[in-house]
């Protein structure tokens, strides 16, 4: 799952980096809007965080001009402004949660989470092929109950399977979701952990069909 | 006297009778003058006609030939037109009607005695024969011969025509004058009306204020009251001037707060020592809290004395509405805004009212199991919006306690606990409260009863 991070302050976002990297979200980062406009105009990221108060063009019109750009990513605003006033403006301009400063980084992460399955049209926080769970809460993976151990790697490629379940996901748009936009990238890896978890699930979990990528099928 | 309008036309009236009463009593004397002077020279006519006419013989008897007088009413019998020639012996003793006309019949002119130098015109009234107001004309003469005998001619002629024709002038001139008058007041209150109007255009302008439709007085209007729109209207933005500020320094001040505590709260998180994390936890939603309710109470102080506002309650729901559907997508609530009145508005402004139902639905919203329900209800002093959830609600007892500043009726749901607190405190500086009870559902029905916008 990739993320961009738009937020003014710094300190704040090297912080909501560093939590959302923990998390395993791979996260690009912008500091003002202008180049938060051209990142989401440009990327695909499957949820955006975005501050309001940001210098070079405000949040709320680079929100406004994404919708504007057909850009239909999840957007939550993360800002210091609460007044209800500011909140219905920011709803109207699209934005699809609000979150006020200061605020929990667990409920960041929920409400982030929420906005994923949302966004995939999952109403469980808890994901399911078949008996394979995806706890978004916690990240733990099981199998018939019995929990599997997974690498970051593994869980990020899973995790974006099991949101999109019978849906073929090209490799390139895995690699464009699993890593940061300054991330060496290497499709061969995608291979290589997809293999992995082939050995870590079920026969058939993971199919290939060629020529156009993987699709996630209940065992 | 109150109106305006009556004191204008109380003086244009006053002054308009008086002017007309004035002009009546100056034309009437004026026609009076000119009639009596025509008759007068008529009459004097006649006695120069008359005086021609005498003659005296060698004795000094006088003498008037009748047939040389052509106008007939000499010879009618008290046809009015008389003449008549008194002696004024030297001794003073005075012989009246030695001569006169056969008109006079049997009386005389019973003139006062008067010694009038020669040949001087005298005019004078006298009742008549008949009892009739005479206009009487003398003049008196001297024979020049020796008999010491002055002689008097009297012509006298009834004057009741000139007082009829002055009579008639007078109706017509009152008439007249009368007429004019009606006509000039229906004038003057055509220009105190027409002269007046743009001031009732700014008493609508003023009303449209008081009740919100409007920020400033509208309109163009004539010279002489535009400075007084123009001044009122600056004092208008001033006000808006001190309050806009107002806002945005509140709205900056917590945003600059806001940020470094979230920063603050993170890092805490992963201090090694669980005292500090502990303590930031708890200081930093204290600190939040601090201001949020000072920001919200800063800004509202400076707005809730501004005239004509007005927030029209619907779409403030229906906004917040759409806030709740997103903010709480996960929760699927039915709600319902069948019973707001889509005309209803409270005389607040419109964040103020925002702030307060979006308080009271994000309450709601947490609380409630599948439906939140908003209505709204007229009230004698007032309009009253309930805000109805499905929730456990709060048993009546606790009712009090909730209403304070940082408690919370349910510590596992976020909240600042702050958010009835602000709703009452906004109410309050509008001179509203909000009182809680059970819903029909037997969850909590918050009720926000404020003045109403008309």
């Amino acid at each position: 799952m990739r993320l961009l991070l738009v937020e003014g302050d710094n300190t704040l976002r090297a912080q909501l980096h560093r939590a959302l990297g923990a998390a395993g979200y791979a996260v690009d980062q912008a500091d003002n809007g202008r180049e938060a406009l051209f990142l989401g105009d440009t990327e695909d990221y499957d949820a955006v965080i975005l501050d309001l108060g940001l210098p070079a063009l405000d949040g709320l019109s680079v929100l406004k001009r994404w919708r504007e750009h057909d850009r239909r990513h999840p957007v939550l605003i993360l800002t210091a402004r609460d007044n209800w006033s500011e909140k219905v403006a920011g709803i109207d301009a699209g934005a699809d949660d609000y979150l006020t400063k200061p605020f929990h980084t667990e409920e960041l992460l929920a409400r982030i989470r929420a906005l994923l399955r949302r966004a995939a049209g999952q109403a469980s926080p808890v994901l399911h092929c078949g008996a394979l769970t995806l706890d978004t809460r916690t990240g733990r993976v099981a199998l018939n109950d019995q929990a599997v151990s997974l690498t970051s790697h593994e869980y990020k490629v899973l995790a974006y399977l099991m949101h999109r379940p019978d849906a073929v996901v090209s490799r390139s748009e895995l690699t464009e979701h699993i890593y940061a936009q300054d991330f060496d990238r290497d499709s061969n890896t995608i291979e290589v952990f997809v293999g992995r978890l082939r050995k870590k699930l079920p026969p058939q979990t993971i199919q290939t069909v060629r020529g156009l990528g993987y699709r996630l099928t209940a065992p | 006297m109150g109106s305006l309008r009556l004191r204008l036309l109380a003086v244009t009236v006053v002054t308009l009778s008086l002017a007309l009463v004035g002009a009546h009593v100056l034309l009437t004397d004026l026609f009076r003058d000119h009639v009596l002077r025509q008759f007068d020279t008529t009459l004097s006519q006649q006695l120069d006609q008359l005086t021609a006419q005498l003659e005296f013989d060698a004795n000094g008897t006088p003498s008037l030939s009748a047939s040389s007088l052509v106008d007939p009413r000499w010879v009618k019998p008290h046809s009015g037109l008389y003449w008549q020639l008194d002696a004024l012996a030297n001794d003073r003793t005075l012989q009246r009607g030695v001569l006169r006309s056969r008109s006079l019949w049997n009386t005389e002119l019973q003139l006062p005695l008067d010694t009038l130098p020669n040949g001087t015109l005298h005019t004078h009234e006298l009742a008549g024969p008949k009892g009739e107001t005479l206009r009487v004309a003398e003049r008196s003469l001297a024979t020049g011969q020796r008999t010491h005998t002055h002689w008097r001619l009297v012509v006298a002629a009834d004057r009741s025509s000139t007082q009829e024709a002055i009579a008639r002038f007078n109706q017509v001139l009152a008439g007249s004058l009368a007429v004019l008058g009606v006509l000039l007041a229906l004038a003057a209150w055509a220009q105190v009306v027409v002269g007046l109007a743009p001031l009732r255009s700014v008493q609508r302008a003023l009303h449209a204020v008081r009740e919100g439709r409007a920020q400033r007085l509208q309109g163009s209007s004539p010279t002489e009251i535009q400075p007084l729109i123009d001044g009122f209207n600056s004092v208008l933005d001033l006000n808006a001037e001190v309050v806009a500020p107002a806002r945005t320094q509140a709205g900056n001040l917590a945003h600059a707060l806001k940020t470094p505590l979230a920063v603050l709260a993170n890092a805490a998180r992963d201090a090694n020592s669980d005292e500090l994390r502990a303590l930031v936890a708890e200081q930093v939603p204290l600190a939040q809290r601090h201001i949020h309710w000072h920001m919200v109470r800063s800004r509202a102080a400076a707005t809730t004395h501004v005239p004509g506002q007005r927030a029209d309650i619907a779409p403030v729901v229906q906004g917040l509405l759409r806030v709740m559907n997103k903010v709480h997508a996960d929760k699927a609530i039915d709600a319902c805004m069948q019973g707001v009145d889509p005309h209803a508005a409270f005389a607040v402004e419109a964040q103020d009212l925002q702030e307060m139902l979006g308080n009271l639905l994000d309450n709601a919203w947490r609380h409630a199991r599948s439906r939140v329900s908003v209505a709204t209800h007229p009230t004698p002093d007032g309009l009253c919006l309930t805000v109805d959830d499905d929730g456990p609600g709060i048993p009546p007892n606790e009712h009090t306690k909730v209403l304070q500043r940082g408690v919370r009726s349910d510590e596992t749901q976020p909240g600042t606990g702050l958010g009835l607190a602000i709703v009452v405190d906004l109410a309050q500086l509008y001179g509203g409260n909000v009182p809680l009870a059970t819903s029909p559902t037997h969850g909590l029905r918050v009720s926000l009863a404020l003045p109403s916008a008309t």
